[in-house]
């Protein structure tokens, strides 16, 4: 908890410091940058690639998050169809166990922490920062605020997405040195391959995008349109609100979002989802 | 392995496929933290002999054989086809697994070795390669069950034969038997091993207290959960469940042995009778003045949790405490209770395991024994005495085993 | 009373769970098929444990001597 307001305390410090040194007129500046980047009509391969951009950020989004929560509804079905197990599986604990042991065990990994300290600050990093990056997209909504709705930045000023690749990077290189390499399978490259440069891709947009000799090219403001569209279903193209010269790296972010959603039931990152129950199997 | 046989194997890889059993499959990240929790691997560092590298080898099977994935890109997760060559691998990955758990305390997520790996025991039964020792121990137990009538005059003269040993520790109170065989509704139903020697002291340990108690006529061992198949495991623990039944005992006190009393206490559901396991009988009838222990022990003593009665079965506190009425030199292992080593003797491995195996990968252990300084290592589980005797032998640490019932008996004062 | 001789004796005396059986399954190829071991043992279990061995394993058990503290368990070899 400490932490999340931490970091979210860091965009209101800049947007303090901004709103002094460039006074009033920042806004304004911000909007000539955005107006500047006029939208051209699409011509020849062009207009296929606007099809094609349109399909990644507007129906294709839709499709694998409804493809994600069918997904996962499916597996946890078809897991509590199975026969249930008849007997206990408990390991006991030599300290006092509570009721919400297989809680602590689940988000805090104490014996991680115990044996891979390392290992363990890694993983939390990246799981806090994944909880963070969760909130800071729905926060663009204009309906979610959670932090101010004239706040440039996402929650953590781009720091989480920071907290959120360095770790896959660790993720990465550890899989390279035995033992962790003799267990790896391919799936579990890719996966970590398409996080990673889904997060690369983010992390483009949050620091390339305020840190121009001009300031921003897109605000929050700008995407919180987008968002609104996709929550209103209003189906039109991003393309005539949000273009700007980063237009295609955003493209490129939703397409690897879209694909880690359609994954994320049918790869092992479903242990977002069975952590708990199977952690709750330890301990009863 | 023709199709006819694949199809056999994979219906029984699916008897197995409970609700906690598919988390355990569908779980794994492959980060490895499991990977130092081995005692095999600390001892012989092998993939195979990790407990990710032994549940990929039945993962790789589930997910070619029941998963999509394994339909339409066996290559994501490296999946295999159930042949020859894969049953030898589970072979290999079962019969070097104690099932001691120890890996499910360091997993993230929990993941139970063991019973990943009692998949692989039981397609081994199916496809008639499973260890034949132990299936034959285990059909010798299940017809000990179907005659034993025949036998009861000459088990009651064996009984017989032994108590004088008995009374040479303690004597019968008047007015009782020595070693009570068949007693109904007697307050505890003794359940032994074949050997004397997990009788005797028992026995003098219960005269003490002066307890109604009664001995059973079968052995507590399991070779069912050794073999890892179900149907044998039920059948060998119902007979001890019919008798106890039969003769409306109270408790039901298992002689120290670890899989015995896991299985009883875990596997069996709801019983009409209480288990435990002896030595927590002997820390509770100190506790209730019922029997004196002195402190006869002037070695420097340790313990040694056994894996099936501390870990998966939660008895910690007992067997320290009878020591520490024994003797006023008790030092733990490190690490101990849920973290300690395995003696290396689990999963039916002293039963059917290699020698050179069994002694190679408890390094880990004798050098934890070692390190303690007692020259006595006392255990509550006939497996790990076996096992803890062969390493220290193997490894000249000095140290002699001991049962804690045995301690205890030695101890008794009036 | 005994119409056999004992051509090997078995020292099964003393030996933790299930030492007695798994030797007697793998030494009892030292015998010839037709012959008799004398198997000696302390454990009480034996009593039943050798006749329910002897029938899972098809070979025989021919006779349970007891003395004190002795227990001789005449075993045949038949396959
Ligand atoms: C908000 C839900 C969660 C999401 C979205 C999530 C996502 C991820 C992702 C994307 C990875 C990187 C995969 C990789 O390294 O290949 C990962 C790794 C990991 N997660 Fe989670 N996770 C979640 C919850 C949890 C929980 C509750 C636990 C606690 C048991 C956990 C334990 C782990 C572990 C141990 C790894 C390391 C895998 C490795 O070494 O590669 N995660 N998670
Ligand atoms: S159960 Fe024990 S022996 Fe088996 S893999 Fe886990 S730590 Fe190793
Ligand atoms: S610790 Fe658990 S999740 Fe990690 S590799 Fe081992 S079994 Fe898999």
């Amino acid at each position: 908890m400490a932490l999340l307001s931490m970091l979210s305390m860091i965009p209101f410090a800049l947007n303090a410091a901004t709103a002094e040194t460039l006074a009033a007129d920042a806004a304004q500046v911000v909007d000539a940058v955005a107006e500047a980047s006029v939208v051209a009509e699409p011509t020849g391969f062009g207009i296929v690639l606007d099809k094609i951009e349109y399909f990644i950020l507007i129906p294709w989004v839709y499709l694998s998050i409804a493809f994600m929560i069918f997904g996962i509804i499916y597996r946890l079905v078809s897991i509590y169809r199975a026969p249930k197990t008849p007997f206990s599986l408990k390991i006991y604990s030599s300290k006092k166990e509570s009721p919400l042991s297989a809680w602590n065990d689940t988000f805090m990994l104490p014996q991680v922490r115990r044996n891979k300290p390392f290992f363990w600050i890694s993983l939390m990093i990246f799981h806090i920062s994944g909880v963070l990056l969760i909130l800071g997209h729905l926060d663009i909504l204009p309906t979610i605020s959670i932090l101010s709705e004239d706040s440039k930045h996402m929650i953590g000023a781009g720091l989480v997405g920071v907290g959120f690749t360095l770790p896959l990077f660790h993720f990465l290189f550890r899989r390279f040195k035995t033992p962790i390499r003799e267990i790896t399978v391919p799936a579990d490259f890719l996966l970590i391959v398409l996080v990673l440069f889904l997060a690369l891709f983010g992390d483009m947009i949050s620091w390339g995008n305020s840190w121009t000799a001009n300031g921003f090219i897109t605000t929050k403001q700008k995407f919180a349109e987008y968002f609104q569209a996709l929550a209103t279903f209003n189906f039109e193209n991003p393309r005539y609100y949000i273009w700007s010269p980063h237009y295609h790296f955003l493209v490129i972010h939703v397409a690897l979002a879209n694909l880690f959603f359609m994954l994320v039931p049918f790869s092992k990152i479903v242990h977002a989802f069975f952590a708990m129950p199977i952690n709750k199997l330890r301990r009863k | 392995m023709d199709l006819q046989q694949q199809y056999e194997l994979e219906k029984l890889f699916k008897t197995k496929l409970h609700q906690a059993m598919r988390f355990y499959l569908e779980t794994c990240t492959h980060c490895g933290l499991c990977v130092d929790s081995c005692h095999v691997y600390n001892s012989m560092p092998e993939l195979r002999y990790t407990a990710v590298g032994r549940s990929e080898v039945v993962r790789k099977i589930f997910i070619k054989y029941f998963k999509m994935q394994g339909k339409i890109a066996p290559w994501l997760g490296e999946t295999m086809e159930m042949d020859e060559f894969v049953l030898d691998k589970f072979y290999e990955a079962a019969f070097s697994c104690t099932g001691c758990r120890r890996c499910m305390v360091h997993c993230p997520f929990g993941i139970d070795t063991q019973q990943i790996m009692s998949i692989a025991k039981l397609l081994l039964v199916g496809a008639d390669k499973e260890p034949k020792i132990l299936s034959m121990l285990s059909d010798m137990s299940i017809n000990k069950g179907e005659q034993v009538e025949e036998s009861r005059a000459q088990y009651a003269e064996a009984i017989k034969n032994i108590e004088p040993e008995v009374e040479a520790i303690w004597p019968t109170p008047p007015g009782k038997k020595t070693i009570p065989l068949e007693v109904e509704h007697a307050d505890v139903l003794y359940v032994a091993l074949s050997g004397k020697h997990s009788i005797i002291s028992a026995a003098a340990i219960f005269n003490a207290a002066d307890i109604n108690w009664t001995l059973s006529s079968f052995e507590a061992v399991n070779f069912g959960a050794f073999l890892g198949d179900p149907q044998r495991t039920k059948k060998i623990g119902n007979r001890i469940i019919a008798e106890a039944t039969r003769l409306k005992v109270k408790t039901v006190a298992i002689v120290e042995c670890g899989t015995a009393f896991r299985i009883m206490k875990q596997q069996f559901g709801k019983l009409p009778f209480e288990v435990v396991t002896f030595v927590e009988l002997i820390a509770k009838y100190h506790q209730e003045g019922k029997i004196k222990l002195n402190k006869v022990m002037t070695e420097k003593v340790t313990y040694h949790d056994p894996c099936q009665i501390a870990r998966n079965a939660g008895v910690y506190e007992a067997p320290r405490y009878i020591l520490n009425q024994l003797s006023d030199d008790f030092v733990d292992m490190i690490p101990n209770r849920e973290e300690n080593w395995c003696c290396g003797g689990g999963g039916g491995l002293v039963a059917a395991g290699d020698f050179e195996f069994r002694m190679k990968s408890s390094k880990v252990k004798a050098d934890q024994m070692k390190k303690t300084g007692a020259t006595v290592v006392a255990t509550a589980c006939e497996n790990c005495h076996s096992q803890l005797h062969d390493v220290c032998g193997y490894y000249n640490t000095n140290q002699h085993v001991e049962f804690i019932s045995h301690l205890a008996a030695q101890g008794l004062a009036k | 009373m005994a119409d056999y001789t004992a051509v090997k004796t078995f020292d099964y005396k003393g030996l933790p769970c299930p030492m007695p059986i798994v030797k007697m399954s793998q030494e009892i190829s030292r015998i010839a098929v037709g012959e008799v071991g004398e198997v000696l043992s302390t454990d009480p279990g034996s009593i039943a444990d050798f006749p329910a061995w002897a029938k899972t394993t098809g070979h025989q058990v021919l006779d349970i001597v007891q003395e004190p503290g002795l227990i001789k368990i005449y075993v045949k070899r038949v396959k």
